[in-house]
């Protein structure tokens, strides 16, 4: 079964290489509108803006002084920005994690022959066009700590009352409350992308692994995951960066609280810049947060592209 | 290096979005107008300042024909990204909410510090401000907020729901309890809270620092300037202590971390709750929220059980303030000195049920009981306009919070806001 797999990848790469060849690969200078686009108003900004985490700047006003890498030693001994470290890499891990099984289990869900799948993509799609600010609202009325209202209400409706809870007042469950908001609305995203990937794997394959006798959760384990590769490492990559830098469904349902039980390192930076008025240091916060975003994706892609290869 | 490619790059923007005004006029067959007459003054306020605000601004309008406005408002939350960004970009409205003396992003002697605000001092009215109010209208000597007068910060109250019970409005500390108690057995929550609303988690606190730490230490705020004296170890602990206190008896709302300042709000106007402590200018709010208006009033929400040592907090309200970049400086200053006028200081005070600035204007009824302790100096400024930075006041919500949420003890809530006070200016 493997070696069908690995004919199969080879057939795709004959046509990858075939197409290149062909002379249908757009030339390099299509891109140059949008790269100077893109150079203009994000790259210059960006490296020009950097600049500012090594001064004491609040953000306002000329005022403002050198002060070296004093912003960068404040992080490392700032419990806010610490909390709010272990907070990004807990959602950041709930989400990949969670977002993405079920993302992968709708996908299986809605890639079968029933008549309704259509209708089922567009319900579990329908979220993730919604605005985050939106959503956030939405989820805000649902999570009203009132036992008569929402959730809390639904569960009181089918007898499970005790389990009401104060469900973005509690310290201890707001995190966790905010990240089933962020998988709902982007787990339709992860669907679709996981749905890409099995209407790539030929249904030949299936039919000659069912003729070799083997069951769902063989042909699962030995066709569709392999070949479902891409897929994962596209899910992979763009939820943990979505993760590791989610700031508007906690600003629109939080606000950071209570306390500082849902900060995030984009809140704090967002906080020192606009509340407490610091921007040098919250540029500092910007920093870091990009460098630790870029050099998470590089380890990650790489190790998923060699699982790719070796699959 | 840095800092000069980016004052180069804000000149090189400012120079394309003049180049662009300029050839869009062109493009129209339009010409320039005069910078400073003429054309509508861009103004941005908080929902609170509406009712004043927008009726002087009317009224200004029909007594000037050349004059016209623009005004818009920004969420309390929000005044401070929406226009913050705007005045580090360069492009602040040519008026524009401040809150007074120091102690947020947008307070007045922040912005006035960053050079962004324009100097009043020339105009009459700021010769009537009060001295003791001073230090919320100017820095280094200089006006450069306008308000209508001060907030009183108190008990708003559903008079149906404490005839219900049958309690008056209590006088001290051990009555405030026992209404509570008196309230809670008859079903009604005797104080409504929204801590998730962060602005709303500090007024208890506010409430009660005045009987707790003003009343015996008046010069507090001088002593901690000094260095002399904390949060920790002063009446700030008691204060917290019988916050959390009226949390244990059980006379909040259920999960006020969960609540919003707009639940809160509509639980006292319905009678739902007795009372929600808050700040008089939200008190249109709260009638508009009720069926009818007369049902709610205020009184003082006592910290101790000494009458005498009951002092009552009493803010300047938030305020409008010119940028100093405007190109209709003239015209916004002009706005300005109308309002000074005691006529219409006292519109703009009875619209957002503040006591003026000066002179003897009638007040909102509302407000009597707080006249007495007003007259006999026992008021005292909202506590975060003489704080050092923009760090403690967030600090302080965010450590309610805990406190409610059950993750922190008083004494480690105020060491953070002493930690955040040390951190200067």
């Amino acid at each position: 079964m493997t070696a069908t797999v690995a004919a199969a990848r080879q057939d795709a790469a004959r046509r990858t290489r075939r197409r290149r060849h062909s002379g249908i690969v757009p030339p390099w200078w299509f891109a140059v509108p949008a790269v100077l686009v893109y150079a203009v108003v994000v790259l210059y900004p960006s490296i020009a803006g950097a600049g500012s985490a090594f001064t004491n700047w609040s953000g306002i006003g000329a005022a403002r002084s050198f002060v070296g890498v004093d912003n960068f030693k404040q992080l490392v001994q700032d419990n806010q920005a610490l909390g709010a470290l272990r907070n990004t890499l807990l959602l950041t891990v709930a989400i990949v994690v969670v977002q993405n099984g079920l993302g992968l289990l709708l996908a299986l869900g809605v890639h079968t022959g029933i008549k309704s799948k259509m209708l089922l993509r567009l319900v579990f799609f329908a979220p993730v066009v919604v605005s985050p600010v939106m959503v956030s609202f939405l989820w805000k009325y649902v999570y009203n700590p009132a036992p008569d209202a929402g959730l809390n209400a639904a569960l009181g409706a089918v007898g499970l009352g005790g389990l009401r809870q104060d469900w973005l007042g509690n310290p201890s469950l707001a995190l966790w409350s905010v990240a089933f908001t962020v998988i709902w609305q982007c787990a339709g995203y992860s669907m679709v992308i996981f749905l890409a990937g099995l209407e790539g794997v030929p249904a030949e394959l299936h039919e000659s692994a069912m003729v070799d006798g083997a069951g769902t959760i063989a042909r699962f384990r030995h066709i569709t995951w392999p070949l479902l590769a891409p897929a994962v490492t596209i899910n992979v990559m763009l939820s943990t960066v979505g993760g590791l830098t989610l700031f508007t469904q906690i600003i629109a349902m939080t606000n950071g609280g209570p306390g500082y039980a849902t900060d995030t390192l984009s809140t704090v930076l967002y906080k020192q810049a606009f509340v407490y008025g610091k921007f040098g240091y919250s540029t500092a916060v910007a920093l870091v947060l990009a460098i630790f975003v870029a050099a998470v994706s590089f380890v990650q892609i790489g190790y998923l592209r060699s699982r790719e290869t070796n699959a | 290096m840095a800092l000069d490619r980016s004052v180069s790059r804000r000149r090189l923007l400012q120079f394309a979005g003049g180049a662009v005004a300029a050839g869009t006029l062109a493009a129209c067959g339009g010409g320039g107008g005069s910078s400073s007459s003429g054309g509508t003054l861009k103004v941005v306020g908080v929902g609170d300042q509406e009712a004043g605000l927008r009726k002087l601004l009317d009224a200004y309008k029909t007594a000037h024909s050349g004059f016209d406005f623009n005004l818009s408002f920004a969420p309390a939350d929000q005044v401070q990204t929406a226009l913050r960004t705007q005045l580090g970009g360069g492009n602040a409205p040519d008026m524009h909410v401040v809150y007074p003396g120091n102690g947020s992003a947008m307070s007045m002697a922040q912005l006035a510090k960053a050079g962004l605000l324009a100097d009043l001092s020339g105009q009459s009215w700021t010769q009537k401000i009060p001295s003791g109010f001073k230090g919320a209208f100017q820095s280094d000597g200089k006006t450069y907020i306008y308000s209508p007068g001060s907030s009183m910060l108190g008990a708003i109250y559903n008079k149906k729901a404490f005839a219900t019970a049958g309690v008056q409005p209590p006088t001290t500390w051990s009555e405030l309890l026992e209404v509570c108690d008196k309230l809670k057995k008859k079903g009604i929550v005797p104080i409504a809270l929204g801590a998730q609303t962060p602005w709303v988690t500090q007024l208890i606190d506010y409430a009660l620092v005045p009987g707790t730490v003003y009343a015996k230490t008046p010069d507090f705020d001088d002593k901690m300037a000094a260095g002399t004296a904390s949060f920790a170890d002063s009446g700030w602990a008691d204060a917290m202590t019988k916050y959390l206190d009226l949390q244990k008896r059980g006379f909040f709302n259920d999960n006020p971390n969960g609540t919003t300042y707009e639940q809160a709000t509509s639980m006292v106007a319905t009678g739902k709750a007795a009372m929600a402590v808050q700040v008089s200018a939200v008190l249109s709010a709260f009638r508009a929220a009720a069926t009818s208006p007369d049902d709610l009033s205020m009184f003082p929400f006592p910290s101790t059980d000494v009458v005498a040592d009951n002092w009552i907090p009493a803010g300047v309200v938030v305020g409008i303030a010119v940028s100093a970049k405007s190109k209709k400086l003239d015209q916004a200053k002009s706005f300005l000195d109308y309002c000074g006028r005691q006529e219409n200081l006292n519109t703009w005070a009875e619209a957002v049920s503040c006591v003026p600035l000066y002179g003897d204007a009638k007040v909102d009824p509302a407000l009597t009981s707080f006249l007495p302790a007003l007259k006999a100096n026992k008021a005292v400024p909202f506590m975060d306009q003489r704080w050092p930075n923009a760090e403690v006041q967030p600090t302080h919500f965010a450590v309610v919070q805990e406190l409610l949420g059950g993750k922190t003890s008083v004494q480690d809530a105020l060491k953070k806001m002493d930690t955040a006070y040390k951190k200067g200016a």
